[in-house]
């Protein structure tokens, strides 16, 4: 099948199967690999990308089913080519150690700022649980977010 | 601090930008024109013999295939670390013996994933005899268990097993029975730890690519690229010359890495015969079969004076290390040296015995054994304070081992004299902090919800180094050159997996070369370009592996001196001159002492150096350390335990280190929040149990059902604390240690203190989940 | 000795199916019909892809419901609220309607991670029909009904009738469940879970809903999840709750008959003599937050 969608702003069109994961189709048929595989079964949250403006999981999202939509990856969040408030406030506080988990936080975190709201600590904490990380206990992870998001 | 420019400024590190956006390519990332993707076929059968392997249709379906007969029959041990004599070899490629579920027995390889898993379900085994899995490591010494392996390699010898024991270790010193006597107080306990799965991030992955000429270039998600090309060369009989293996980021390892894992030289083989690239990702799945660690079953028996004096330790430890030799052998030192370097025992007695278990296979996890020996250790110590009526962090104060004392971390081999020790300072620091003196008794705590405080004091080594050559393999390199317009390269085989290891480098050499650290470029590492390095294991990153950088930093300082006298005619000699750097030229500028006027910057030198013809400036440097320090970890931890259910809620964290110098402190607090997390999932939800009649894992190795702590499970920024300590080791570059595995060490212990503190309950055996912990508090308050 | 299905798992793909997406509720129905039991549908798929990767289900077909129009909404109308099947977690949870039912917001705030209830559907959350679905507590004790629609017509069944064991409810293959009715009550509710982490389905679960006069329980439904082959009404333990004082010394000893209602197993999460243990404890939470609410004047 034929689908055509908008990928970090341009418009794509790829030629997938019906059980072709857009992970997948991401990764190895439009080199994005910036979206990360951690588990496939939406326990991790490595793999997340914005599909209309939400964080869902590709791992778990039929290629076929982002036709006619837009779909924004870690690749594509950049403002000019400038790292987001996002970005520079998880390098900046230290949240970043192996980095394989960071793009998944960099997406949902990029979701929680379109909503120009200030979120509470414990808020964050609640909103990033879908996102595992192994190295930094979180907490520079939710400094960073809580920085980002104005935390109120 | 001030007396670095450089070091112990916190910054952000080299790479965090290419993680943030997603630029950084890890193993799984890469592709080579014409890749095929591989797939291992793994046994259904936790213990089996396989006649025959069918993979005619695999084939047909245009795979390509191997099978155990297709590949070298050499046994081989997957972590080159101990020497050759003492390395204990069960493994093969690919197995017609299948020894626990998920062992590999064949492979293919198709152009796509899709047609890759179509062949891999078409192949057929015929099985000769399926055994019943031994899975518990009591039952596999009875002499009536079959032989998991009846006969192993140790170094070149054949080495029959006998009731299961893969390695054996014992030690005495002193004479413990007669201290044991003389003690007014014993406490003598057992534990059993979980068998943890390191679950890091990043699932393994690795990218073996065909060149001309016969070479192989291999990209794997690995610890050690110069142990993978060892093995892969006496693997496959191909000159370590005509094999490079590339350094590629690691999305965490946690000593899952720490050996070749197995989809690397099955991917080599399948790339041999294919004569294509080959492409082997881990699914989480496979990823949960292919490490997990070792489980501890320890029986402590320690006794002291009246006085507060210890004066015996005996330590047996049975280890369950599933059913191939990772390390097991060592782990039996270093399990002792964990025991030996914890307290001073005075007479001593160990007994070691690893043994096999139809599981998947252990390896080091964080803290390599440290965890599980000094969660033991630091639970019976406080029973003994308890039993001796003193406070335990004086009975602490007065029996640990420390400044001047030989410690030897990582075994028998391998001792030292401790030369830095922040104990004190971290142990009473704590104390304030948390409010130690206020945490009550466990008896007075009454209600449905009760609180309590505990303390947790451990350490973990430096690498793995030492005065004598030993048993152990140690030594690292490290190349640095000065480019021409004043940048640097710096080359090291070291593996960061995360802890910001090569920052830390880039620092020291900053620091002694006085240039900023974006100067210095981390350049591209593979197995031609470097020195040997074992691995970045046993936190030695920093320590072992910057000390060579900073080795080779002042060779280079040297020659650049050499270099300036010849530019600054002024100066008499190289001693004449200074290097210091200028914030207003943001360049390191060589000068004469006491005439800065007369002076030239880095980058006009290393202009002049090569317009000159005076050839490059650089080092290369190979290093053994003769020592590995202690950095020394003390976590004081308050819980809330709800007596109801059996959950517990972290509620204040006070967590110090002592690492020296600290090079880059972000980092330092970095390892320690990274560290009690996975303590905490240690405690209360990591473990791989296995369905005792198929041997499979009961959670079917789903992630789902192996829970590691989530951001909203672990304690508020404010209630998490760090505290550094301050110290300096002489043998470290710019008095550095490591921390990565202190980090986590005894963070565990301060969290089952803490619940004895609270409830009166205490945790023998990991983890404890609420179910488990339900149980305790109610035997131990009887009926309601 | 049963193999181990490890060679048939690979969470990298999805196994090959037919796939179809219809464009409206009718061609769905029709569809339905027509493939019969070997199609799947597919609504957020965080239940039936995850069993696809894993080899637990290989269905012929697929049904993917996501581009029928007309199927996402919450209303609040005439005292019930409706809730249409591609409604998604995190819809009701940025819903401010979702608030008048207190047990229903409780869910979706302890129910997975962000991105789960961004995409999964509360109408997948019931058809997958896992005992510790995380709808299943608070609806019971709204007494909801759902609506299920095939090509013969339109079916109300009450949630209470609609679990028939783990996986399994009275739907038929050819039926879609299209909408969620929540009848709106004057009282006050709440859902307590138990997991292992804070993203986790629950060891167990228990929702109240509570009619009090002052600290008196007039009326209470109590319903748990994770304790028995589906989830469950309790209605010994609403009996027994009715009259009595929230502040009564030896309330959670009363609520043993909880322990006496459920059924649980052991399995992964937790042994069954825990999940009885805890289930009354849960009971006793829910209410107590269900009275708290009461209090605080919100039903
Ligand atoms: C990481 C993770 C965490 C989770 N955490 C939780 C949790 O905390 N609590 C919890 O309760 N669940 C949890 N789940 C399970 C799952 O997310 C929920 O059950 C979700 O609501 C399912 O909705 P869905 O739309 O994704 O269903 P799908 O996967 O699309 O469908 C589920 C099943 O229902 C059928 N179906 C779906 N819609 C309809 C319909 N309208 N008519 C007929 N049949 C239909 C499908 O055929 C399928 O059999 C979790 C899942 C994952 C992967
Ligand atoms: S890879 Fe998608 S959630 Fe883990
Ligand atoms: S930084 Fe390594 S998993 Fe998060």
């Amino acid at each position: 099948m034929r689908v055509s969608f908008k990928l970090n702003g341009r418009p794509v069109e790829v030629d997938v199967a019906p059980n072709e994961l857009l992970i997948n189709v991401l990764r190895d048929k439009l080199k994005l690999t910036g979206t990360k595989y951690g588990c496939g079964i939406g326990e991790c949250g490595a793999c997340t990308v914005l599909v209309d403006g939400k964080p869902v999981l590709s791992c778990l999202t039929l290629a076929v089913d982002v036709n006619g939509r837009e779909v924004v990856t870690v690749e594509g969040v950049s403002e000019d080519g400038n790292p987001t408030p996002v970005q520079r406030a998880l390098v900046e506080e230290g949240a970043i150690q192996c980095g394989y988990c960071t793009p998944g936080f960099v997406m949902v975190g990029e979701y929680l700022r379109s909503k120009k709201r200030a979120y509470s600590e414990e808020e964050i904490r609640s909103l990033i649980r879908g996102n595992l990380c192994r190295c930094t206990g979180y907490v520079n992870i939710v400094k960073a977010l809580a920085k980002a998001l104005g935390g109120g | 601090m001030s007396e670095h420019v450089f070091i112990g400024r916190r910054a952000p590190r080299h790479d965090a930008l290419p993680k943030v956006t997603g630029a950084l390519k890890f193993a799984n990332d890469l592709e080579a024109p014409g890749m095929l993707i591989g797939r291992i076929y793994r046994s259904p059968y936790a213990f089996a013999d396989i006649a025959r392997v069918d993979v005619s249709e695999a084939e047909r379906l245009g795979a390509v295939v191997i099978t155990p007969d297709e590949v070298p029959r050499k046994l081989f041990n997957p972590r080159l670390v101990s020497v050759d004599e003492v390395t204990y070899k069960d493994h093969l490629i690919l197995t017609k013996r299948p020894r626990y579920i998920g062992e590999p027995i064949a492979a293919v390889a198709a152009p796509s994933e899709e047609l890759a898993q179509r062949a891999l379900e078409s192949i057929r085994i015929e099985v000769e005899r399926v055994y019943k899995p031994v899975l518990d490591p009591f039952e596999a010494m009875s002499p009536s268990a079959p032989l998991i392996h009846e006969e192993i390699m140790k170094g070149d010898q054949v080495l029959k097993v006998e009731r299961n024991i893969a390695a054996r270790l014992s030690y005495t010193e002193g004479d413990v029975d007669k201290a044991f006597r003389e003690a007014s107080v014993v406490v003598e306990r057992s534990f059993r730890s979980g068998k943890r799965y390191h679950m890091q991030l990043e699932p393994k992955a690795v990218l073996c690519v065909p060149e001309p000429g016969g070479k192989l270039t291999i990209y794997a998600t690995t610890q050690t690229i110069h142990n993978t090309r060892i093995l892969i060369s006496q693997l496959f009989d191909i000159p370590e010359s005509k094999i490079t293996v590339v350094k590629v980021p690691i999305g965490g390892s946690f000593g899952s890495s720490i050996q070749v894992n197995y989809l690397v030289p099955i991917a080599v083989a399948l790339c041999l015969k294919a004569r294509r690239p080959v492409k082997i990702a881990y699914t989480r799945e496979e990823d949960m079969l292919d490490h997990s660690n070792y489980v501890f079953h320890m029986r402590l028996k320690v006794g002291a004076k009246r006085d507060g004096e210890i004066i015996a330790g005996e330590f047996h430890n049975i280890l369950d290390i599933g059913a191939h030799q990772i390390q097991a052998y060592p782990l039996l030192g270093t399990s002792l040296g964990w025991f030996v370097s914890m307290y001073k025992w005075k007479n001593i007695r160990y007994e070691g015995v690893a043994v096999y278990t139809n599981k998947v296979p252990s390896c080091a996890l964080r803290g390599y054994g440290a965890p599980e020996v000094q969660w033991a250790v630091e639970t019976v110590i406080d029973e003994l304070a308890e039993e001796l009526g003193v406070d335990p962090v004086e009975l602490r104060l007065k029996n640990y081992v420390g400044r001047g004392d030989i410690f030897w971390g990582q075994g028998p081999t391998v001792r030292s004299v401790i030369k830095s020790d922040g104990v004190p300072e971290l142990l009473l620091k704590g104390r304030e902090l948390i409010g130690w003196d206020k945490r009550g008794r466990p008896e007075e705590k009454k209600g449905r919800f009760r609180r309590g405080i505990g303390l947790g004091r451990g350490f973990h080594t430096s690498g793995a180094g030492g005065p004598i050559s030993g048993e152990v393999i140690d030594f690292t390199g490290a190349v640095l050159k000065l480019n021409e317009d004043g940048t640097l390269d710096y080359i090291t085989a070291l593996q960061d997996h995360g802890g910001g290891t090569l920052d830390a480098h880039v620092k020291i050499i900053a620091e002694e070369l006085q240039v900023p650290p974006e100067r210095i470029n981390l350049a591209l590492a593979t197995t031609e370009n470097t020195p040997y390095d074992v691995c970045t294991h046993a936190s030695r990153g920093v320590f072992v592996g910057g000390e060579a950088a900073r080795r080779a930093a002042s060779i280079v300082k040297q020659k650049i001196l050499e270099a300036a006298v010849r530019l600054l005619p002024m100066a008499v000699n190289p001693e004449a001159l200074r290097i210091r750097y200028d914030p207003a030229r943001e360049d390191a500028v060589i000068y004469v002492e006491g005439m800065p006027e007369y002076s030239i910057t880095l980058r006009e030198l290393a202009r002049k150096v090569w317009q000159k013809n005076w050839g490059t400036i650089a080092a290369v440097v190979t290093y053994r350390a003769t020592s590995a320090p202690p950095s020394f970890t003390v976590y004081y931890v308050e819980v809330e335990v709800d007596t109801w259910t059996g959950k517990v809620r972290p509620v204040r964290v006070v967590a110090g280190a002592d690492v020296g110098t600290p090079i880059n402190p972000d980092m330092v607090e970095g390892q320690l929040h990274g560290g009690f997390a996975m303590a905490w999932g240690m405690v209360f939800s990591e473990d791989t149990p296995y369905n005792p009649e198929t041997g499979e894992l009961a959670n079917r190795f789903l992630i789902t059902d192996y829970k590691i702590p989530t951001a909203q499970d672990l304690p508020r920024l404010e209630d998490f604390k760090a505290v550094i300590a301050s110290t300096k080791e002489p043998s470290g570059p710019f008095g550095a240690k490591g921390l990565g595995e202190a980090a986590m060490n005894p963070a565990a212990a301060a969290i089952c203190n803490a619940i004895y503190n609270a409830t009166g309950v205490r945790v023998y055996e990991l983890p404890v989940t609420p179910d488990k912990l339900l149980k305790l508090i109610k035997e131990r308050e009887g009926p309601a | 000795m049963r193999p181990s299905a490890i060679n048939y798992m690979n969470t990298h793909i999805l196994p090959s199916f037919e796939y179809y997406e219809p464009k409206s509720l009718g061609e769905a129905l029709e569809l339905l019909d027509r493939l019969g039991g070997d199609a799947k549908v597919l609504a957020g798929g965080t239940d039936l892809l995850v069993k696809m990767k894993t080899g637990a289900l290989r269905p012929k077909y697929i049904v993917n419901i996501k581009r029928i129009p007309g199927l996402r909404y919450i209303r609040l109308e005439e005292g019930v609220l409706r809730i249409g099947a591609l409604t998604t977690w995190h819809d009701l949870e940025e819903d401010p309607v979702v608030e008048r039912f207190p047990a229903l917001a409780d869910a979706v705030k302890q129910m997975g991670g962000l991105q789960i209830r961004v995409m999964g559907t509360i109408a997948g959350n019931l058809c997958n029909a896992s005992p510790a679905a995380d709808a299943a507590p608070p609806l019971l004790v709204y007494d909801a009904e759902v609506v299920l629609a095939s090509v013969k017509g339109v079916r109300t069944v009450k949630l209470e009738d609609f679990f028939v064991g783990p996986g399994k409810t009275v739907m038929q293959p050819n039926e879609l469940l299209v909408e969620i009715r929540v009848p709106a009550k004057g009282g006050s509710s709440a859902f307590v879970k138990l997991s292992r982490t804070s993203m986790d389905l629950a060891i167990a679960s228990a929702a109240v809903y509570a009619e009090f006069e002052g600290e008196v329980v007039k009326e209470a439904r109590v319903a748990l999840g994770s304790v028995a082959p589906t989830p469950i009404r309790a209605r010994k333990t609403e009996a027994v709750l009715k009259g009595r004082r929230v502040s009564e010394e030896g309330l959670i000893e009363l609520l043993r008959t909880v322990s006496e209602e459920v059924n649980p197993i052991t399995d992964v999460r937790a042994s069954a003599w825990y999940r009885r243990e805890v289930s009354r404890v849960l009971v006793y939470d829910a209410l107590l937050k269900a009275f708290e609410r009461s209090r605080g004047g919100r039903a």
